[in-house]
């Protein structure tokens, strides 16, 4: 009845909304029957959407839960509807999603703002109208970044950051977050091509998603077809983007990284995400002889670098990130039987080490790429609850379940290091929660520059590059 | 990033199945964009 009485007050608003020059949007959640049937019993003229799939309401930010649908407020909205008239007619859509009313101008500036905090809570129309009015200021969206939340969120940051629990984990973005300026990612990706390897879960699926929802032409390297169909569908649907597509590499395969790598280099190339990663529980060798791990993190990563340097130097904005992790802090960097062929093979270990690795290379590639438009950063993304962790790590997941990043917390500062104008102030640089931080915690983790001078020699002989 | 970016790139459908992307609802005029419970 509560969404009767809104659209009844709305509607009779309609003519006065479209004197000041302005059109009436309604957009519910049930299905197009539902929704026809919902227009005829108010005769509304303007446009009626639906969105079963939650995806505007989802970025619009609105609430929904059961809590929020319990309120003391309730029953004294529900005695104003059915004095107004409004009855329950059933509940055709998500009966626990609330709504919102926005007034949005040309170009995007917001005018006006109301979230339902339960059911039945709406705006005076009034307010709606006078938002309408041309000398209605512009809401600052930027509100939720205060000086005092930004000090808070740096303050308490000196006081985790020591510390794994609470750092690495949720409670640790949530605090981080609190100084991040949501304008930073208030950018516009069109015509930036985009590469994001290891797209189809994960880490990757929310930096690719993320991409594609900023406007950027999106490519999903992805090992298995099937899944990385099944991950562009979903990011088509969800961002509504047709710029996004998919093109089979399995990094490890060197063989592959150079065929696919000549036909990506076709196109531009402005953004090189390297997130495709393994944790295998023996020792897998590819068909290059590499051991699994080295290939997927490192040489795969290199080579495909290498082969798309021409056209990350010819952007006028490239940057390339390497997805760490925070288990490389623990490991120095070892070239002493990298490929584990004289070793007992420890899977914990082999991918810690690579992406110790990769913290260095991306510091290596940083100098060789210095002076030219390409900016090498690396990141690790805490502890989130992706696929990969479930699976690889499963008893870490069973104990650290409750304190897990999401995936989209996790690819946040990939994202942030891909999009925002201010990230490409860095390069060589390795970032947590979009903060560059020491590479080194643990006393005896420094590699020596004849280490650093040895790994690149390594990457290029075993990627074929030199021989 | 601001709700207007974040909508933008949304396409819906209307009840007779026609597809409408949120951006262009605001591209020339102002637009009262609201978001019902359900149906109901």
């Amino acid at each position: 009845m509560f969404c009767r009485e809104q659209v009844a007050q709305l509607r009779d608003a309609q003519e006065e909304i479209r004197a000041r020059g302005a059109e009436l949007v309604i957009v519910g959640n049930g299905a197009p029957n539902f929704a026809r049937a919902f227009r005829e019993d108010f005769a509304l003229t303007g446009p009626l959407l639906v969105d079963p799939e939650l995806r505007a309401y989802r970025a619009a930010r609105l609430r929904r839960g059961r809590v929020e649908l319990l309120s003391p407020r309730l029953p004294f909205h529900a005695i104003r509807a059915l004095r107004a008239g409004s009855r329950q007619v059933g509940v055709q859509g998500d009966p626990w999603q609330l709504g919102g009313v926005f007034v949005i101008r040309p170009g995007g500036e917001l005018a006006y703002r109301y979230v339902s905090r339960e059911a039945g809570d709406h705006p005076p129309v009034q307010d709606v109208l006078a938002a309408l009015a041309p000398e209605a200021p512009a809401l600052d969206e930027r509100e939720g970044t205060s000086r005092a939340r930004v000090w808070l969120g740096h303050a308490l940051g000196r006081l985790v950051d020591p510390l794994i629990v609470p750092s690495f984990d949720r409670t640790g973005f949530r605090i981080h977050a609190l100084r991040f300026a949501p304008e930073d990612l208030d950018v516009d990706l069109s015509g930036r091509r985009c590469l994001v390897t290891g797209a189809n879960s994960g880490i990757g699926f929310e930096t690719a998603r993320a991409l594609a929802d900023l406007g950027a032409d999106v490519v999903l390297l992805c090992r298995d077809r099937e899944r990385g169909a099944e991950a562009l569908e979903r990011i088509r649907s969800e961002t509504g983007s047709r710029r996004v597509s998919l093109v089979q590499l399995d990094v490890s395969d060197l063989a592959a990284v150079r065929s696919v790598g000549a036909k990506l280099a076709e196109g531009p190339v402005d953004v090189l995400v390297h997130n495709a990663g393994v944790l295998p529980d023996a020792r897998i060798e590819t068909r290059d002889g590499l051991e699994l791990t080295l290939a997927t993190h490192v040489v795969g990563p290199f080579l495909l670098t290498r082969l798309l340097e021409p056209r990350l130097r010819a952007s006028k904005d490239a940057r390339v990130i390497w997805v760490s992790s925070g288990g490389m802090y623990t490991r120095r960097l070892s070239l002493r039987d990298p490929n584990w062929e004289g070793r007992a093979y420890d899977g914990a270990l082999a991918y810690a080490e690579t992406k110790r690795a990769q913290v260095v290379l991306a510091e290596l590639l940083a100098k060789a790429l210095a002076g030219t438009s390409v900016v090498v950063n690396s990141m690790h993304p805490g502890w989130a609850d992706t696929p990969a962790v479930r699976s690889s790590l499963p008893r870490f997941h069973r104990i650290a379940r409750a304190i897990l990043r999401t995936p989209g917390e996790g690819a946040d500062t990939v994202v942030w290091l891909a999009a925002c104008p201010k990230a490409r102030s860095w390069s060589g640089r390795f970032f947590f929660d979009r903060e560059p931080r020491r590479t080194h915690l643990v006393p005896g983790t420094r590699e020596s520059l004849s280490d650093r001078r040895a790994l690149w020699e390594l990457c290029e002989r075993l990627a074929g590059e030199k021989t | 990033m601001r709700i207007a970016t974040r909508l933008a790139g949304i396409d819906l459908e209307d009840p007779d199945g026609a597809r409408q992307r949120l951006g262009d609802l605001w591209r020339q005029k102002p637009a009262v964009l609201v978001f019902i419970r359900h149906f109901g």
